[in-house]
């Protein structure tokens, strides 16, 4: 575990040596009027708005909303919350650079996070991230980041491969999850926390097999 | 709202019995028992405690873990401990943690020797550090605006800069991005952080992180001294400090005063000092010479203006709102005592009576500042405080944000509280006192006058309701704020009248905290209209002998050759835009014009016949009223170009060359006591009594000396709004920056404003335009030509046209309608 | 043993409202609405719950707080669950997401409190799902929404995602978070039951403290007091991961001994390899080695031995690892998640790092472990919120418990850089010196 520089995602210094520019109007709170925004994230984020007592809390769900629309939460994208919610992009901005979920830069539609906190480094997660990326093989559409623990420790080393749970992962099976997201497949099927049975004897059934999936309403 | 009450109780600090407020903050606590508990974050102006330096750590007696002094309120019998071998290792590592990061460069950082950060570490750091990794290290400085530059390196994140950004000015542009040791000040994608008021933060922050790039290098602590004296840019009135280096004004900073500006400074205030050493300012007489103004010796230029002489009965002045009492008083007393004219106007939207003026001006009805922070309710009546006042407007906002205080706006251009408000109401522009009149008739429970007068504003009784009934059930203590303009034109005295009747109606007068509070167009707006330079009303706000022609009389007078001599003290009429074209005929065919000015609009410049340099406001010396009845002393900081003069010296020396008579003393404390002389309400008052923080006459016993007020006279009614017709309704509004101090400011000269005409997009898709292209605003040759700006809070059938301009057209009186099309 | 959270919730389709109810799900809900809502604290307080979030503030005691006055009130429920080391919650929500909903509906009843939040963290995609569903479902039901079951009480539920912040979850964080802010903790006083969410009284609890609530209801609290030792009632899920067989979920009853989790129910380490310290309570608590296994696993027993229950995450490192590395990886987590607030935790944590970056490069001397360790007593109770306390606190104590690794970690290092005489090599993926 010691050949990772840790937290390569955490270390997103740029900014910090940049100048503001001038010829660029202050930000003010943008008018809608003046501010295109594709319909169908305008209602998202406007239905969102009326779920809270203080329509400011719809912010984070805004900006996911708007991560899923432009792929990153762009300057364009942050506008667009901006406009919608009457606050001003600033605002927006300080809040999207402060969450590792969002991303300030342009990235690949694949997303996956691999875990290289304190359980997961145990049982070999940094050698699962240089797996996986040797296994993305530099293709730009692959978003592969080192993450915080993620909470799933029992199925360490594990990743989130686009929100999905999988683990504990070899490293061959790196290759297989870059495989199946191009194939457009379930992603490591039998991997997957969702087919992970309880440690506990306690929360066995006999003979049933755990699987969390959708519920008929 | 009521006061906060202030109890005294006693604490033991490091073994000290200290008196304190109950439930104050321990800092202050301590500080008022001469015991200093170090902070960086902690800045009451701001807001509430954030504990984020974690500085001022102290040890409480009861409580195990260390306490953050600036969280603290104080209680009864509370021991506190800030010398304890605890509190010190505390203060040592969060010193020693501070200067991780921070870079040691305080022999070339602007704030070295008036920095906390130096003060404390050397009070309270442990005088070593044991970090011997690599500081980091980033490019600086940067520009974060044209005016502030920002050293990432050295912040220590106190997040004062952007709570100012957040909780004061509200601006919401100055943010932190990142998170934890990546944590920085920005602003969003690289745009400038300009606002009203971004300045401050160059106050606010502890560290050399942010920096004037007007003051950067320019002196060190030790070069410089301070000079207390006004702002007198604007009829905020903020009180300043000038920071004074060889004579030369270097920088501006607020000189706290609760009662005017809370300590804070809008940046035209803070960094248009810079117009005073510009280059373009006009720094010597000019005397005309065919079609050329010259300069001339100043024996020359009296010699000119006292031509003024022998236009008896046809000379009129014009003076603008920077002019002193002492200054209005004397020209007033020249005007109408020696040449016997009576034209004296220092407004522009047509005149009150005498009656109406001090009925307006009763102690009981006047507003202060301060309240505005402690009333339940504030009412803007056609005012936008952020162009008109700036400072009031962060005081409204604290007002809204600390105590609850219901915002009410009524306007015709939508406000920057807008918001804030609970109740927005639109009317048609100039409409203003169509509304005041439907409020009135609402309050008082008249619907068909309400309906009536409502619909003259381009409003609705619905809308007037709203009004009326947020003002009934909002809490006692009102405070009605309204823009000069609300009397402006035919219906102006019907609306002043009708807002001394809501006044009336509302109680305002019966409760401490309530009142009217006008925000006149010129910095000394009252204070001239007190000393008598207005048509209707001598010193003192005395019935006049003879009732004088107003602002836009005198410009039909002269151009009607009725008026032969002109005299502008620190006044360009043709500035704002409004009727240009009669006031250069006016100019045109003046046989003598007279102005007072630092430069010059196009119109001046062709045809003045003399132009005196007026001093700049660091030079300046005498006495201005606050809206609210403060009287304030504009202090000399430096002394004037040689060229330069007092105005009250060349009027007293004209009226000495042209008429032969001593109009007494014109500069020092014997103008002042001229001044408390002629106005009864301000009887006995001398230079002294006013000190350095200036005292509001209603509170002196000379205020009852204040003649009754009269409200009898005849009033005509307002012009009902027109409507739109495929025309558009003509509003117009002057933004802080349109001034000529910001033009000749280096630093500002980036604010100067161009034609804007701001549009709803239902409008602008009708002309078919779309932001940022240009219109033409009326037609022919006369059309002005401005870019769109589209807003959505403009309501349909209404134009805002940017007035104040160096170049600002010839636009017809606010509220006709005008033909905008595209360019 | 009695097994509360965790029974039989493998069983398919549970997290459907249908088997749960089927289960005697919502019967708690209904026998609470019946109650008076001072009976209903009682319960709670004499359940002798206390909270599994953390910090382990006693459930009723914490709920009493809440002013009685009708105003706004606000329950939030602590899903972030972001504590290295801790997954206990996912599993609960993931297939037992009713029971967590009934437990709020019932805490919101005694509290008054009108609208509830789940803060779950952003990548929780499927246990968000789960919920989202549940949600509806128990809308659908009457459970949730206006006049609830005819009790003229009503209760709105929204489930809120967070963005991937380990300081929300902190309580306070997590507030301003809900709030759409940044996830800046607040000064405390005011603490939320007085001033929390919107201002307003808000009660904010663990999911694991609040799912158990429904089991407390239908047991009655006393009855529940006697799982569990004294002061530590109760049934508790330990989440055990790092160097064990049977990495996983496990609900005890507080009180059994670590080594008895460790050992017997995780499988302790691979085969030829020892426990060489252990975290009790998540990453954050001050870590015990081997010879602390017989300590019993309750909040009084680890507070003893100078740690914590916390979370009641147990990580395990077994003697293939070395201190250093797990310190580094420790320290750059707390640098990675300080919010940035506050001089002690955002510097702090930042110079630790450093510091330790250097020890395992070896470019370092002891007498920078002396720094390494007097730097975390500088951190050690000067923050604002306990971030910066979580990472000083174990990252103290592994300097402190095995100071001759250290020692020799940077001898050997030094040794292989020549000793310094010749300059290290640079490191290949430079470092920012940040
Ligand atoms: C840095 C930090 C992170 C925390 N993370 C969590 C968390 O992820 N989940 C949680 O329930 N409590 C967390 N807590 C504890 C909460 O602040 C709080 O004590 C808890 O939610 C209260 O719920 P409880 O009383 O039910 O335990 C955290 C505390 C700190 C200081
Ligand atoms: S720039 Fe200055 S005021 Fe702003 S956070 Fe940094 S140190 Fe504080
Ligand atoms: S201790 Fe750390 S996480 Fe907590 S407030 Fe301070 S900087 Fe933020
Ligand atoms: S450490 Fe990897 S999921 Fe927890
Ligand atoms: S001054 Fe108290 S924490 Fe900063």
């Amino acid at each position: 575990m010691t050949d990772v520089t840790r937290f390569t995602h955490g270390s997103r210094i740029p900014g910090w040596d940049d100048s503001v520019d001038p010829n660029k109007a202050p930000a003010g709170i943008p008018d809608l009027a003046t501010t295109p925004v594709p319909a169908e994230l305008r209602e998202e984020i406007q239905a969102e708005m009326a779920k809270y007592p203080v329509f400011r809390s719809a912010l984070i769900p805004a900006l996911h909303a708007a991560q899923r629309v432009h792929g990153w939460c762009s300057p364009e994208a942050i506008e667009q919350v901006a406009a919608v919610m009457g606050i001003t992009p600033g605002e927006v901005a300080a809040v999207a650079t402060f969450y590792d979920m969002f991303e300030t830069k342009p990235v690949g539609t694949q997303t996956i996070y691999v875990c290289t906190n304190i359980s997961c480094s145990l049982r070999g997660g940094p050698k699962i991230l240089e797996a996986m990326r040797a296994a993305a093989d530099g293709d730009a559409d692959f978003n592969i980041r080192a993450f915080e623990c993620l909470g799933a420790c029992d199925m360490a080393p594990m990743a989130s491969v686009n929100g999905e749970f999988v683990g504990p992962l070899a490293e061959s099976d790196c290759a297989q999850i870059v495989a199946d997201l191009k194939g457009g497949g379930e992603v490591l099927a039998a991997k997957q926390l969702r087919v992970r049975p309880c440690a506990d004897e306690a929360g066995r059934v006999d003979g049933g097999q755990t699987t969390t999936s959708e519920v008929t309403q | 709202m009521p006061r906060p009450e202030h109890n005294e109780i006693t604490l033991t600090i490091d073994g000290r019995d200290v008196t304190a407020i109950d439930g104050q903050i321990l800092v202050d606590a301590a500080r008022g028992g001469d015991i200093e508990i170090p902070v960086f974050c902690y800045e009451p102006k701001i807001g509430g405690p954030v504990g984020a330096c974690r500085m001022c750590l102290v040890e409480i007696e009861g409580i195990p873990k260390l306490q953050t002094a600036c969280s603290t309120p104080v209680k009864d019998g509370m021991v506190v401990h800030t010398q304890t071998d605890r509190v010190k290792g505390a203060q040592q590592s969060v010193v020693e943690f501070l200067l991780v990061n921070h870079p040691l460069d305080c022999p070339v950082c602007d704030k070295g020797g008036e920095c906390p950060l130096q003060d404390i570490s050397y009070g309270y750091g442990g005088g070593k550090s044991r970090f011997i990794e690599p500081k980091r290290h980033f490019v600086k400085p940067l520009g974060l605006s044209p005016l502030i530059a920002i050293d990432r390196e050295r912040c220590i994140l106190c997040y004062r800069c952007v709570r100012f950004s957040q909780e004061v000015s509200e601006d919401h542009q100055l943010v932190l991005l990142e998170r934890g040791a990546s944590t920085f000040v920005a602003t969003f994608d690289g745009h400038p952080y300009v606002a009203p008021f971004s300045g401050n933060i160059i106050e606010l922050c502890p560290v050399g992180a942010l920096t004037s790039r007007a003051y950067r290098f320019r002196a060190r602590p030790w070069d410089i001294e301070g000079s207390g004296s006004v702002c007198n840019l604007c009829p905020a009135q903020c009180n300043v400090t000038f920071t004074v280096r060889d004579d030369r004004v270097l920088r501006v900073l607020s000189r706290d005063h609760d009662g005017v500006d809370d300590g804070w400074l809008c940046d035209k205030g803070r960094f248009a000092y810079q117009a005073t050493h510009s280059d373009e300012r006009i720094t010597a007489p000019l005397v005309r010479d065919g079609d050329q103004l010259r300069p001339a010796t100043w024996e020359r230029a009296i010699q000119v203006a006292s031509g003024i002489a022998r236009h008896p009965g046809a000379a009129a002045a014009i003076v603008g709102g920077e002019t002193t009492n002492e200054e209005g008083l004397l020209l007033g007393r020249y005007m109408r005592d020696t040449l016997a004219s009576h034209d004296i106007d220092s407004r522009q939207g047509g005149a009150l009576s005498a009656g109406v003026l001090r009925e307006l001006a009763r102690t009981d009805l006047q507003a202060t500042v301060p309240d505005l922070e402690f009333a339940h309710t504030v009412l803007l009546l056609d005012a936008d405080p952020v162009d008109d006042a700036p400072v009031l407007d962060l005081r409204i906002r604290k007002a809204a944000r600390r105590n609850d205080t219901q915002v009410l706006v009524a306007s015709g251009r939508p406000t920057a509280l807008d918001a804030r408000a609970a109740v927005a109401v639109r009317h048609a522009p100039g409409s203003a006192a169509s509304l005041v009149l439907a409020l009135d008739s609402a309050l008082s429970g008249d619907h068909g006058a309400a309906t009536n007068h409502a619909t003259d504003a381009g409003s609705d009784l619905e809308s007037i309701n709203a009004l009326a009934d947020a003002l009934k059930t909002g809490g006692e203590d009102v405070v009605i704020v309204w823009g000069e303009r609300v009397t402006d034109g035919a219906g102006g005295e019907a609306a002043a009248k009708a807002l001394v009747n809501i006044s009336t109606t509302l109680g305002l007068g019966t409760r401490e905290g309530s009142g009217l509070l006008e925000l006149p167009r010129g910095t000394n707006g009252r204070g001239l209209r007190e000393v008598g330079a207005i048509p209707t009303a001598g010193p003192g706000l005395s019935n006049p002998v003879t009732v004088g022609r107003s602002t836009d009389q005198i410009a039909a007078a002269a151009a009607a050759g009725e008026v032969t001599a002109l005299w502008f003290l620190h006044a360009d009429p043709t500035r704002d835009g409004r009727n240009t074209e009669i006031w250069t005929r006016a100019m045109a065919s003046a046989g003598l014009v007279i102005a007072h000015a630092s430069t010059l609009s196009p119109e001046l410049a062709e045809h003045a016949t003399v132009v005196f340099p007026a001093e700049a406001g660091a030079e300046r010396d005498g006495t201005i009223t606050h809206p609210d009845g403060r009287i304030q002393r504009l202090r000399k900081a430096i002394g004037s170009p040689v060229d330069v003069r007092p105005a009250a010296a060349i009027i007293a020396r004209i009226a000495e060359v042209g008429s032969g008579v001593d109009l007494g003393p014109a500069t020092g404390p014997a103008a002042t006591e001229a001044v408390s002389a002629a106005v009864s309400f301000y009887a006995g008052l001398t230079v002294d009594e006013i000190g350095g923080r200036g005292l509001r006459w209603q509170d002196r016993d000379a205020a009852t000396n204040l003649p009754a007020g009269d409200l009898n006279g005849e009033s005509d009614a307002p012009v009902p709004a027109a409507s739109p017709n495929g025309a558009l309704r003509l509003g117009t509004y002057r933004s802080i920056w349109a001034s000529p101090e910001v033009e000749l400011s280096p630093a500002l000269k980036f604010l100067s404003r161009r034609p804007t005409v701001e549009l709803s997009p239902v409008d602008a898709e009708r002309i078919g335009v779309i932001q940022g292209q240009n219109v033409d605003i009326g037609t022919g040759t006369d059309a002005l030509r401005a870019t769109a700006h589209l807003r959505s809070d403009v309501p349909a059938g209404s134009v805002f046209v940017e007035s104040g301009l160096a170049a600002p057209g010839n636009l017809p009186s606010e509220g006709q309608l005008i033909e905008v099309s595209k360019a | 043993m009695s097994a509360i959270l965790f029974d039989r919730i493998d069983e398919p389709g549970l997290n459907d409202i249908a088997t749960y109810e089927r289960r005697g799900g919502y019967e708690a809900l209904r026998k609470a609405l019946a109650q008076p809502r001072e009976g209903l604290l009682e319960e709670l307080k004499a359940s002798g719950l206390r909270g599994r979030g953390g910090a382990g503030f006693p459930l009723g005691m914490k709920a009493s707080f809440i002013p009685g006055a009708d105003i706004d009130k606000y329950l939030v429920c602590n899903a972030d669950e972001s504590e290295p080391g801790t997954f206990k919650d996912r599993e609960l929500m993931q297939k037992n997401p009713h029971m967590l909903i009934e437990g709020m509906i019932i805490a919101a009843f005694t509290v008054g409190a009108n609208r509830s939040f789940i803060y779950i963290r952003g990548e929780y995609v499927l246990q968000a799902d789960v919920l989202e569903q549940a949600i509806a479902q128990a809308k659908a039901a009457g459970f949730l929404g206006e006049n609830i079951l005819d009790s003229g009480f009503s209760l709105d539920l929204v489930l809120h995602r967070g963005a991937g912040a380990y300081i929300c979850g902190e309580e306070t964080g997590l507030l301003d978070s809900l709030e759409g802010k940044r996830g800046n903790p607040r000064l405390k006083p005011p603490f939320p039951a007085n001033q929390g969410l919107f201002q307003g009284p808000t009660l904010i609890n663990n999911v694991e403290t609040l799912a158990t609530i429904p089991a407390i209801i239908r047991m009655g609290g006393s009855e529940y007091a006697k799982l569990g030792i004294e002061n530590s009632a109760g049934t508790k899920l330990v989440s055990v991961s790092g160097n064990v067989q049977r990495p996983g979920n496990y609900e005890i009853e507080l009180g059994m001994s670590s080594r008895d989790i460790i050992f017997g129910l995780a499988g302790g380490p691979d085969e030829g390899r020892e426990v060489k310290f252990w975290f009790p309570g998540g990453s954050s608590s001050p870590v015990l080695t081997a010879a602390d296994l017989d300590i019993t696993y309750d909040f009084d027993a680890m507070a003893k031995a100078g740690t914590m229950l916390g979370s009641g995450a147990i990580i395990v490192v077994d003697d293939s690892n070395s201190v250093v590395d797990v310190a580094l990886t420790l320290a750059s987590f707390y640098k990675h998640e300080s919010c940035g607030k506050c001089t002690p935790c955002r510097e702090g944590t930042n110079w630790t790092v450093k510091m330790l970056q250097r020890v395992q490069s070896g470019e370092a001397t002891p007498m920078d472990l002396d720094i390494i360790a007097s730097v975390q007593e500088q951190i050690i109770g000067n923050c604002l919120c306990v971030l910066g306390d979580a990472m000083a606190m174990p990252v103290g104590s592994l300097v402190a418990k095995f100071r001759p690794e250290f020692e020799s970690h940077i001898e050997a290092a030094r040794e292989r850089n020549g000793l310094g005489l010749t300059p290290p090599p640079a490191s290949e993926e430079p470092v920012l010196s940040l």
